[in-house]
C-alpha cells in the first residue's frame, strides 16, 4: 500500500486542498461524511468500485468511514475555521485541522521563525500520527503559497523538518506563484525568493501554478467576470486531480512519487515542471466545443491552456509527460501524436534521452456541480519540464531587485530576528538557478 | 456495393474525405456511362452545380454550388454502429503492419506509451463499456437486430455526433438496445423526422440528457419525438434555425435545462410558448439576436407567472441596449443567477464596474452575475449608489421624502421600478446626497476679493481671485502687501 500524505499550509494551500478532497470526494464516491456510497448508489454514480487504490489518499476507519490522509495548518484560525464549519467538517478528524493564534502577516520571518516555530513541533506530532496508519508511506504532496508568510515561511520550516525525520519520502509541491493582478501583499516576492531558496534542496518536484494565468483562463475561457479565489482554486483542483489520478486510480503512469521524479526531473534543483491542462469549457458552452483527442493534445501546446506564463518555445524540453483520462483509445492518442510531430516548435535538449511519455487513465474527469467548468469526456494534462519556465524565475527575481535596492519593507524582517544575508543568500541562490536553467538548454 | 442500385439509397448520409453529404440521385448521367451518385453537400460551396447537368435537372439543391455527381465507389456509406464500437475501442490483429511497434519521433526524441496494452485489454471488454464516444466514426444505422443489446448493454452514455445517420428510425433502432442509456449526443447528424404523428414512439426510459446540436430538427419534430423522453432533465438545441411554434403541451415538463443558442429566429414572443415549462431551471439563449422582452402578465414591480422554476439566465453575446430589459429580468420569481455579458449595454466605454453595479441594483433577487457570486456587502453598495444615482431624476419626476407628497409619474416607475422599494429600505435620499459635488478643482476653490488701496484713492479697486485657504502663492500675488487691505471677499 502506497500511501500518499497531502499537507495544505496557509491561506492557499488550505483553499485548494478543500477544492481538490471535494474533487477527490466525487470521484470516489465517498460522500461529505466519509462513507462510500454504497453499490445501488454506485450505480446511479457511474463509479467503478473494484478499485481500491484509492486508500493511497484515503484511510478506512474500523466505522467504513474514509478519512483523508491530509493535515491542513494555518498560523490564523479563520481559514481552517472555514474547513471546520464548512460542507466537508465531519470528512475529516479534528486533529487533521491545526491553526494557531496570530498569523505570519504575508512575513517570510514570522511564518518561519518567530510565529512557525512555535506551532511546528505539534505539527510534526500530528504528521507522525498519520504516518503511523501508513504500510508503506511513499511521500509528501506539499500545497503552498510562495507568497504568504505561512505558505513561505512555515513551509520552509516544514520542509527542512520533514527530510530530517523522513528522509527517503519523496515530496511534492504545489506551489502558487504570485501574481500581482490578485495579490494583496507587496513582499510577495520577497517571500517567493526567501522560501525558494530555502526549500529548493528538499523538494523533489515542484508544480507551479501562476495565480495570473488562471485568472486569465477563468475570465476569457469560463466566462467569469471578475475571477474570485474558489473559481481559481476549483480549476487548480482540477489539474491536481489530473495529475494525481494515477495515484489514487489504476493506471500505468507516475503511479509512485518516485516515478514524477524519475520522469521529469533530470537534475535536483531543475524540477519546476510546467503544466498545461485542457479542456478548459465553461458550463454555459457544454457540448458545443470540439473535444477530440487531437483537440486536447493541441491544446496543450496553446499559451492561454498554461498554468504559468511563459513562452516554451523559446525554451527547450528536458522532459515530457501527457497524461490522459476519460474516453481516450490508444488509437486516437497515436494519431494525436503523429499530428504533433509537425511542430518543430518542439525542441528537446541534446543530452535528454527520453522524450514524451505517455499514459491513459480511464477514470473520466469529475466537475463540481454548479461549478465553472463543463462536463467532459476526456481530458490531458502535459507536465512538461522545459527551460522557458526561467521567465517565471527572471520576473520575481526582478521584483525582488527593485524593493531590495532600496531596502524597501526590509525592517518587517529585521526585527522579526532575519538579517540581509539572508536575502543576499537567497537572491544568489535564485540566480545561481537561473544561470542552471540556462546551462541546461545549451548544446554540446 | 449492391445497396447502391436500390433506390433506399436515396437520402442516405455519406462522407467523402470527411465531407458529409445526403445522396440525392442515383443513376446514368449521359454522356459519360456508368452509375453516378447525385449528392447534396452538408458545406454549400463543396459542390460544382445545383443538381442540374447540361440543362437537365437530375435532383434538386438549396445552393447553386452545393450538388457534385460522384461515382459509387469513391463513397463512405458507414458502418453499423456495432462495427464502429469495435473499430474504435478493440484491437484486433497486432499493433502494425509488420509487427513492430510504429515509434513516432517528436523534436527527434521518441514517444514512449505506457501500458498501452492493458488499456486496450480493458477497453476491448465491451460488455464493461459504460461512456463511449462515436464521433466521426460514420455509424450509419444500428445493424443486425439485437446485436447491440447482447454486446454492450451497459452502455450508459455515447456521443454519436457527426456520423451518418439518416433518420431517427435509425436512432431508436440503437436506442432500444440500450436500456440504460442515459446521455446522448446526436449532434451534427441530419436526421429525417418521422411526420405526422410517428409510427413509433421509441421510447428512451432513462434518457436524461439528449443533445440535438446543428441537425436541423425543426420544433414541431422536438415536440412529436419528446413523448419518448419521460424522464428528460437536460435538452440542447443550438444552431438548429429553431422556431418555437406551439407549446409543448404533455411533453418537456420534466426538462430542467433547455440550450436554444445560436437560433437567430427565437424572438421574445416565441418565448412565450416554453415560458410555462414547471422545471425550467436553466435557459440558455446566447447569441438569438434578441433585445427586447417583456412580461405582460405582470406590472411595473410585479412578479410573474412565466418561468417559474427559471434560477440562471444566460443571454450572452446578444443585443440588449436598454436596461429596461433587465428592469424585466427582475420580474422573474425564481432567477438567482445571470450571464450577460457581450451585449452592447456591458461593452461599449461604461465602465465594467459600474454596469455589474447597475445589473445588481435592477434585479433584487440575483445572488450570481456573470459567474461572480454577489456578496451582501456588494449588493448593499450597488444599490446605495443606484439610489444616489437617480435621486435627482426622482425628485424631477414627483419623489418626496415625506411618504404622503411622494407621487413619482409613472414612466419614472417604468424606467426604475424598484427605486421605492430602495428607499423603503434605505430611506429616501436626503438632499444633502443628492448635491451634485463640483469636481475638486481648484478653480472651484478660489475665492474672489476687492482690494483697494486705502492711500491712493485715484487707484481703482482690484478684483483678483486667489485661492481661499492656505495661500500657497503668498507673495506671488503682485501686491503690495503692506499698502494694500482687503476690503470685502466675494
Amino acid at each position: 500500500m502506497r500511501e500518499c500524505l497531502s499537507i495544505h499550509i496557509g491561506q492557499a494551500g488550505i483553499q485548494i486542498g478543500d477544492a481538490c478532497w471535494e474533487l477527490y470526494c466525487l470521484e470516489h464516491g465517498i460522500q461529505p461524511d466519509g462513507v462510500v456510497l454504497n453499490s445501488d448508489q454506485l450505480e446511479s454514480a457511474n463509479l467503478e468500485h473494484m478499485d481500491t487504490s484509492f486508500n493511497t489518499f484515503f484511510c478506512e476507519t474500523r466505522a467504513g468511514k474514509h478519512v483523508p490522509r491530509a493535515l491542513f495548518m494555518d498560523l490564523e484560525p479563520a481559514v481552517i475555521d472555514g474547513i471546520r464549519a464548512g460542507r466537508h467538517r465531519s470528512l475529516f478528524h479534528p486533529e487533521q485541522l491545526v491553526s494557531g493564534k496570530e498569523d505570519a502577516a504575508n512575513n517570510y520571518a514570522r511564518g518561519r521563525y518567530s510565529v512557525g516555530s512555535e506551532i511546528i513541533d505539534l505539527v510534526l506530532e500530528r504528521i507522525r500520527k498519520l504516518a503511523e496508519q501508513c504500510s508503506g508511506l511513499q511521500g509528501f504532496l506539499i500545497f503552498r503559497s510562495f507568497g504568504g508568510g505561512t505558505g513561505s515561511g512555515l513551509t520552509s520550516l516544514l520542509m527542512e523538518q520533514l527530510s530530517i525525520e523522513y528522509s527517503r519520502k519523496t515530496k511534492l509541491e504545489f506551489s502558487v506563484y504570485p501574481a500581482p493582478r490578485i495579490s494583496t501583499a507587496v513582499v510577495e516576492p520577497y517571500n517567493s525568493v526567501l522560501t525558494t531558496h530555502s526549500t529548493l534542496e528538499h523538494a523533489d518536484c515542484t508544480f507551479m501554478v501562476d495565480n495570473e494565468a488562471i485568472y486569465d483562463i477563468c475570465h476569457h475561457k469560463l466566462g467569469v467576470e471578475r475571477p474570485s479565489y474558489a473559481s481559481i482554486n476549483r480549476l487548480i483542483g482540477q489539474a491536481v486531480s489530473c495529475i494525481t489520478a494515477s495515484l489514487r486510480f489504476e493506471g500505468p503512469l507516475n503511479v509512485d512519487l518516485i516515478e514524477f521524479q524519475t520522469n521529469l526531473v533530470p537534475y535536483p534543483r531543475i524540477h519546476f515542471p510546467m503544466t498545461t491542462f485542457a479542456p478548459i469549457i465553461s458550463a454555459d458552452n457544454a457540448y458545443r466545443e470540439e473535444l477530440s483527442v487531437s483537440d486536447i493534445t493541441a491544446a496543450c501546446f496553446d499559451f492561454s491552456n498554461q498554468l504559468v506564463k511563459c513562452d516554451p518555445r523559446l525554451g527547450k524540453y528536458m522532459a515530457c509527460c501527457l497524461l490522459y483520462r476519460g474516453d481516450v483509445v490508444p488509437k486516437d492518442v497515436n494519431a494525436a501524436i503523429a499530428a504533433m510531430k509537425s511542430r518543430n516548435s518542439v525542441q528537446f535538449v541534446d543530452w535528454c534521452p527520453t522524450g514524451f511519455k505517455v499514459g491513459i487513465n480511464n477514470q473520466p474527469p469529475t466537475v463540481m456541480p454548479g461549478g465553472d467548468l463543463a462536463k467532459v469526456q476526456r481530458a490531458v494534462c502535459m507536465l512538461s519540464n522545459t527551460t522557458a519556465v526561467v521567465e517565471a524565475w527572471a520576473r520575481l527575481d526582478h521584483k525582488f531587485d527593485l524593493m531590495y535596492a532600496k531596502r524597501a519593507f526590509l525592517h518587517w524582517y529585521i526585527r522579526e530576528g532575519m538579517e540581509e544575508g539572508e536575502f543576499s543568500e537567497a537572491r544568489e541562490d535564485l540566480a545561481a538557478l537561473e544561470k542552471d536553467y540556462e546551462e541546461m538548454g545549451q548544446s554540446f | 456495393m449492391n445497396d447502391t442500385l436500390t433506390s433506399d439509397v436515396i437520402g442516405r448520409r455519406v462522407e467523402v474525405n470527411g465531407e458529409h453529404a445526403t445522396v440525392r440521385f442515383s443513376g446514368i448521367v449521359p454522356p459519360v456511362a456508368g452509375l453516378w451518385l447525385g449528392v447534396e453537400w452538408d458545406n454549400p460551396e463543396r459542390g460544382k452545380h445545383d443538381g442540374s447537368h447540361e440543362g437537365t435537372v437530375y435532383f434538386k439543391c438549396r445552393h447553386p454550388t452545393g450538388g457534385s455527381f460522384i461515382r459509387p465507389n469513391k463513397v463512405n456509406f458507414g458502418v453499423d454502429f456495432l462495427t464502429a464500437v469495435k473499430n474504435r475501442y478493440v484491437l484486433e490483429d497486432g499493433p502494425e503492419e509488420d509487427g513492430k511497434e510504429q515509434i513516432v519521433i517528436i523534436g527527434n526524441k521518441p514517444v514512449e506509451t505506457i501500458g498501452f496494452d492493458s488499456i486496450i485489454k480493458q477497453q476491448s471488454q465491451l460488455s464493461k463499456l459504460q461512456d463511449i464516444s462515436l464521433r466521426n466514426c460514420a455509424v450509419n444505422c444500428a445493424g443486425d437486430k439485437g446485436a447491440i443489446a447482447e454486446a454492450c448493454p451497459n452502455i450508459r452514455k455515447v456521443d454519436l455526433s457527426r456520423n451518418l445517420l439518416s433518420s431517427w428510425d435509425e436512432v431508436l433502432d440503437i436506442a432500444d438496445q440500450l436500456g440504460h442509456l442515459e446521455v446522448l449526443n446526436l449532434s451534427e447528424n441530419k436526421l429525417r423526422f418521422p411526420s405526422g404523428s410517428p409510427s413509433r414512439t421509441g421510447t428512451f426510459p432513462a434518457l436524461k440528457v439528449l443533445v440535438l446540436n446543428r441537425t436541423g430538427i425543426t420544433w414541431a419534430e422536438v415536440l412529436r419525438c419528446a413523448s419518448g423522453w419521460p424522464v428528460l432533465e437536460e435538452l440542447y438545441l443550438e444552431s438548429n434555425d429553431l422556431f418555437i411554434s406551439e407549446r409543448p403541451a404533455d411533453v418537456l415538463q420534466t426538462v430542467k435545462l433547455l440550450d436554444l443558442s445560436s437560433n437567430q429566429l427565437i424572438d421574445e414572443n416565441q418565448l412565450f410558448l416554453i415560458a410555462y415549462l414547471p422545471r425550467l431551471e436553466q435557459l440558455i439563449l446566447s447569441d438569438i439576436g434578441i433585445s427586447t422582452i417583456h412580461f405582460p402578465d405582470a406590472g411595473t414591480g410585479h412578479k410573474t407567472a412565466m418561468f417559474p422554476s427559471l434560477q440562471y439566465l444566460v443571454v450572452n453575446d446578444n443585443q440588449i441596449s436598454q436596461w429596461s430589459f433587465i428592469n424585466e429580468l427582475d420580474k422573474l420569481p425564481s432567477l438567482q443567477a445571470l450571464s450577460c455579458i457581450r451585449n452592447p449595454l456591458t461593452e461599449g466605454s461604461k465602465e465594467a464596474q459600474t454596469t455589474r453595479q447597475l445589473i445588481i441594483a435592477r434585479i433584487g433577487q440575483l445572488k450570481t452575475l456573470n459567474k461572480c457570486e454577489i456578496l451582501p456587502e456588494e449588493r448593499r453598495g450597488a444599490e446605495l449608489d443606484y439610489r444616489k444615482a437617480f435621486g435627482n431624476e426622482w425628485k424631477k419626476a414627483g419623489g418626496h421624502q415625506d411618504p404622503d407628497k411622494n407621487r413619482p409619474h409613472e414612466q419614472f416607475l417604468e424606467a426604475h421600478p424598484r427605486y421605492q422599494l430602495l428607499c423603503l429600505k434605505y430611506g429616501a435620499p436626503e438632499d444633502g446626497e443628492l448635491k451634485l459635488h463640483q469636481p475638486f478643482l481648484l478653480k472651484n476653490q478660489l475665492l474672489t476679493l476687492k482690494i483697494k488701496y486705502p492711500n491712493q484713492v485715484d487707484q481703482k479697486v482690484l478684483e483678483k481671485q486667489l485661492p481661499g485657504a492656505g495661500w500657497p502663492h503668498r507673495g506671488r500675488t503682485g501686491l503690495d502687501e503692506k499698502a494694500a487691505c482687503v476690503v470685502s471677499t466675494l
